[in-house]
């Protein structure tokens, strides 16, 4: 390896083995690199360790005959020996192909003889099992290891198996007999090799396998620092499983260019404590993990005294008013300032602490969109919840909010280093030294997926008036109004959706000149409304077609037009006689509604909406839970969104 | 790291002369007013065995067991531990001598967290004095620090981690019993007694307590004592079996041989030529 003083070197000039080593040289001992809770408390590796561990591993790779040039697949749960074995096949110039623990054994088998992996490292007898049971197909694997060692007794006289205390054993033996020799194997790495490869999940046929170089995972790395100033010591909490890139431009990244903590829970089911302990300071993950929470504190609330509810209550309406003055850059009175004040003191954070959240300076949500209630919630409690984008090919997140400028619809302006444009039919395209090297022995997809060096994402969106990105959905299911204006049905129904009032929503608007919608109000909740305010009804039908119920809908209506943009808003609604139901083919049996069926079936009250009715009269078939099939003559309002 | 979990220090380190665990049970005899509950029993475990003892209700099973672990006084025979005469003993002074148990209907402190009930047991190991844990000197925190140390390798072992600090009352049964399990580990025990360890469990917690029997007998050398009902666990796990009957011991011998023998059968299954 070049000797080079560590400063004086960019990260995204080295590999993740020489930026391990320049690490290990530059803290030693001096600084935590990865945290592990193990035997009840949190046990400590420093730099020198992490560095120690990863070239024990490396030369036991390297005595079970991994080269330069193979693919190494790894199927372990999130733990130290993760990162050690990954960057052991790294510094060995291998790449390395995380797979999902939950996979079934076929679908294992095929990704490791896909990529012709000679040696497996597995997190345990679960994993074990599979491979044991696909043994003979998998005629190019010559050693499996296994890091967990419970529960394997009977199976210590396979030589198929090793386990990982065996291999850091024979890794020490080869370091005595090749003394050098992995420091020259980490030398001989350059940054535009590939180092790590992800299996992106295919909605359709065989799932493609993108490449990440070192230099896009180092890159990355280095616009996430600058974007979020992220200091030595930071702790991360590796939660979300290491097929993803999200740990992965992590683990292999961020964490080693910025010389973050890698923090790892106990077990699995350990994680919600384990993560009070660390208190980290910055997250990434999918909505259902803070929709969760805020349902855990809520459930929790109701159980509480009368002046801690109070108070929380108060909090949360506070919180609200004070997070949208700011948003909206208008000034806060003295005396809400002050109870604002009181309240942090107060509520605030002492509920953030008993979640282990009062050390974030911020936390991301992606994926699926996020209920606005609950991000507004962790917002006006003072947690700094923000939303991103990003996918595997572009390396992982390259779209944040900036703080207090967090607005519901959006996911932010682009890290620094990292460009981003709408092509002509609104696909959005990116540009960064993180964009992936491409897909695995797919030259085809690995074109297809470049446009003049940017990067295709798929989805299509559009920038708004203060540059921040939008995004609409995925671009196969765009569709265009009657002035070629792209929307997505889905974008807005999910937002619906949202509402606890609203079980199911389709959107019309193909070639219209606005969009409409057909709403389906939820019997539970609108039903107990109803009894609440003493508004009688009898069926869904009735209760459906209730003046006050179509006001309130009209509301929620209103309230979630407030977060599109104007092209999407829903101009005419209407609620909908009965439930849409598989059994009448409406939905399909995973609870996903059949559009064009949908339509074809409602086309005359469609229609209505777009002639301009005030109402309009049906005729219905109903299927009765005995089959037999009855008809139901009603007139439905159409409702007209001001 | 994972790598290097279950084991045990006290299972791993243990000198094979500690691991000595020789039961011999003479002619023991156990009667409460007329009904005799043990008769005339003879029972003799070696060093590394793993003995069950089986038979329908009321066959004198926990009885037997009540007898060894001193909560009964059998009024004839003799127990011998090690070639110590242990009949007469006290059951603190026998988990002194190594004889540790757990009970059939769990016998733990439902107020109390897993790690207190856990840390209990260990009191027979501690070594500092009353006075001295006031004073919470440094060696009375290395101590402390070495139990807790012990208990965690437990607790990792049994795959306790998540329910720790939870008490154990508002655990479920099959946890219970895994913290039964715990607890007469932390003991230290040369012979370990269960009584009916798998009761009350589904499916999945048997096979884990099944795991973890194994791997203790089988791969630390604990020796063990185990009554149960579920006779597949039975056959597939122990090496030899005793069948006892209404006091009376049926039969003893391997699982094979238990599986094939007359009386055995009959006393479970019923006799088809008796005239009721």
């Amino acid at each position: 390896m070049e000797k080079a003083t560590p400063d004086s070197i960019k990260p995204n000039q080295l590999t993740l083995p020489q930026l391990l080593a320049v690490n290990a040289e530059k803290y030693g001992d001096t600084k935590t690199a990865i945290r592990e809770k193990a035997f009840g408390i949190w046990q400590k590796y420093t730099w020198s360790d992490y560095f120690h561990y990863m070239k024990t591993t490396a030369a036991g790779f390297a005595s079970l005959n991994l080269r330069r040039g193979d693919n190494l697949c790894m199927i372990v749960n999130n733990s130290p020996e993760w990162l050690f074995s990954e960057l052991a096949a790294h510094a060995l110039g291998a790449t390395s192909l995380n797979l999902f623990t939950s996979s079934i054994a076929e679908e294992l088998a095929f990704s490791i003889g896909r990529v012709r992996s000679p040696l497996v490292v597995v997190q345990d007898q679960e994993q074990v099992d599979k491979l044991l049971e696909m043994r003979d197909k998998l005629t190019r694997v010559q050693y499996v290891v296994y890091v967990d060692p419970t529960g394997m007794t009977s199976y210590e006289n396979d030589p198929w198996l090793i386990s990982y205390a065996a291999l850091l054993e024979r890794g020490e033996k080869y370091l005595a007999d090749h003394s050098g020799f992995i420091e020259e194997e980490i030398g001989k790495g350059r940054p535009r090799d590939i180092a790590v490869m992800i299996q992106t999940s295919g909605t359709t046929g065989v799932p493609k396998i993108a490449m990440l170089s070192h230099r896009n995972l180092t890159a990355m790395a280095l616009q996430w620092i600058e974007a979020s100033n992220i200091q030595p010591e930071e702790n991360w909490i590796s939660m979300s499983p290491t097929a993803w890139i999200v740990d992965q431009m992590w683990g292999m990244g961020v964490a080693l260019a910025g010389a973050m903590t890698m923090n790892f829970p106990e077990t699995p089911e350990t994680v919600l404590e384990d993560f009070r302990d660390i208190g980290p300071s910055m997250l990434i993950t999918a909505s259902r993990f803070w929709e969760d929470m805020a349902s855990r504190i809520r459930v929790k609330i109701t159980d509480a005294g009368w002046l801690k509810r109070k108070l929380f209550y108060l909090g949360e309406r506070v919180g609200k008013t004070v997070v949208e003055k700011k948003l909206r850059k208008e000034s806060i009175s003295w005396p809400l300032g002050l109870l604002y004040r009181f309240l942090t003191l107060a509520i605030y954070n002492p509920l953030l602490d008993r979640l282990g959240c009062s050390r974030f300076h911020s936390a991301f949500t992606g994926g699926h969109p996020i209920s606005p209630d609950v991000i507004g919630f962790f917002r006006a409690i003072g947690l700094n919840l923000k939303q991103c984008y990003g996918l595997t090919e572009s390396c992982g997140i390259f779209q944040i909010q900036p703080d207090d400028e967090v607005k519901l619809e959006t996911v932010g302006k682009p890290l620094p280093n990292t460009r981003v444009r709408l092509a002509e039919d609104q696909e959005v395209l990116v540009q960064s030294e993180a964009n992936f090297s491409g897909y695995y022995n797919d030259y085809q997809s690995t074109e297809a997926a470049f446009e003049n060096g940017w990067l295709k994402t798929g989805d299509a969106g559009y920038i708004d008036e203060d540059g921040h990105l939008l995004i609409i959905g995925r671009k196969e299911d765009i569709i265009r109004n009657k002035s070629g204006d792209a929307f997505s049905p889905d974008f807005i129904e999910t937002r619906l959706k949202f509402s606890p009032y609203i079980k199911e929503a389709v959107t019309f608007g193909e070639a219209r000149p606005y969009i409409t919608a057909m709403i389906n109000i939820d019997l539970g909740n609108v039903g107990s409304w109803a009894e609440e305010r003493m508004i009688p009804y009898t069926t869904y039908m009735d209760l459906s077609q209730q003046k006050a119920v179509e006001e309130m809908i009209l509301k929620e209506v209103r309230e979630v037009n407030r977060q599109l943009p104007d092209v999407m808003k829903i101009r005419k609604f209407v609620l909908l006689y009965k439930l849409l139901d598989a059994d009448d083919d409406e939905l399909t049996r995973t609870g996903k509604v059949r559009r064009r069926f949908v339509y074809g079936l409602y086309i005359k009250i469609i229609e209505a909406m777009y002639g301009g009715l005030q109402s309009v009269p049906v005729t219905g078939k109903i299927r009765y839970r005995d089959g037999r099939i009855g008809e139901i003559e009603t007139t439905i309002n159409i409702i007209t969104v001001d | 790291m994972k790598a290097f979990r279950s084991r045990p220090s006290i299972m791993v380190n243990r000198p094979q002369e500690d691991k000595k665990a020789e039961l011999e049970v003479r002619n023991l005899r156990l009667s409460f007013g007329g009904v005799v509950a043990v008769r005339d029993v003879d029972l003799s475990v070696r060093t590394g065995e793993l003995m069950a003892v089986i038979g329908p209700n009321g066959a004198g099973k926990t009885s037997l067991l009540n007898c060894i672990t001193g909560f009964y006084r059998p009024q004839q025979g003799s127990i011998l531990f090690n070639g110590r005469d242990i009949t007469h003993l006290h059951t603190h002074q026998l988990v002194g001598i190594g004889i540790g148990r757990t009970f059939q209907n769990i016998e733990l402190f439902p107020g109390m967290t897993v790690l207190a009930n856990l840390t209990l047991a260990r009191h027979i190991h501690c070594r500092y004095s009353f006075w001295r844990s006031f004073l919470y000197t440094p060696s009375v925190r290395e101590e402390e620090i070495r139990h807790r140390r012990i208990l965690e390798e437990i607790i990792d072992f049994l795959e306790m981690q998540s329910i720790r600090k939870q008490t154990v009352g508002s655990l479920p049964y099959g946890m219970m019993k895994r913290v039964e399990l715990g607890r007469a580990l932390a003991l230290e025990p040369r012979l370990l007694i269960l009584d009916e360890p798998f009761a009350g469990m589904n499916l999945e917690e048997k096979e884990d307590m099944v795991r973890f029997l194994l791997e203790l007998n089988g791969r630390w050398g604990l020796t063990m004592v185990l009554v149960e009902h579920d006779m597949s666990i039975v056959m597939s796990i122990s090496r030899r079996v005793m069948v006892l009957n209404f006091g009376e011991k049926l039969g003893e011998g391997t699982p094979a041989e238990i599986g094939a023998n007359p009386e055995v059968i009959k006393a479970y299954l019923g006799d088809a030529q008796s005239p009721s």
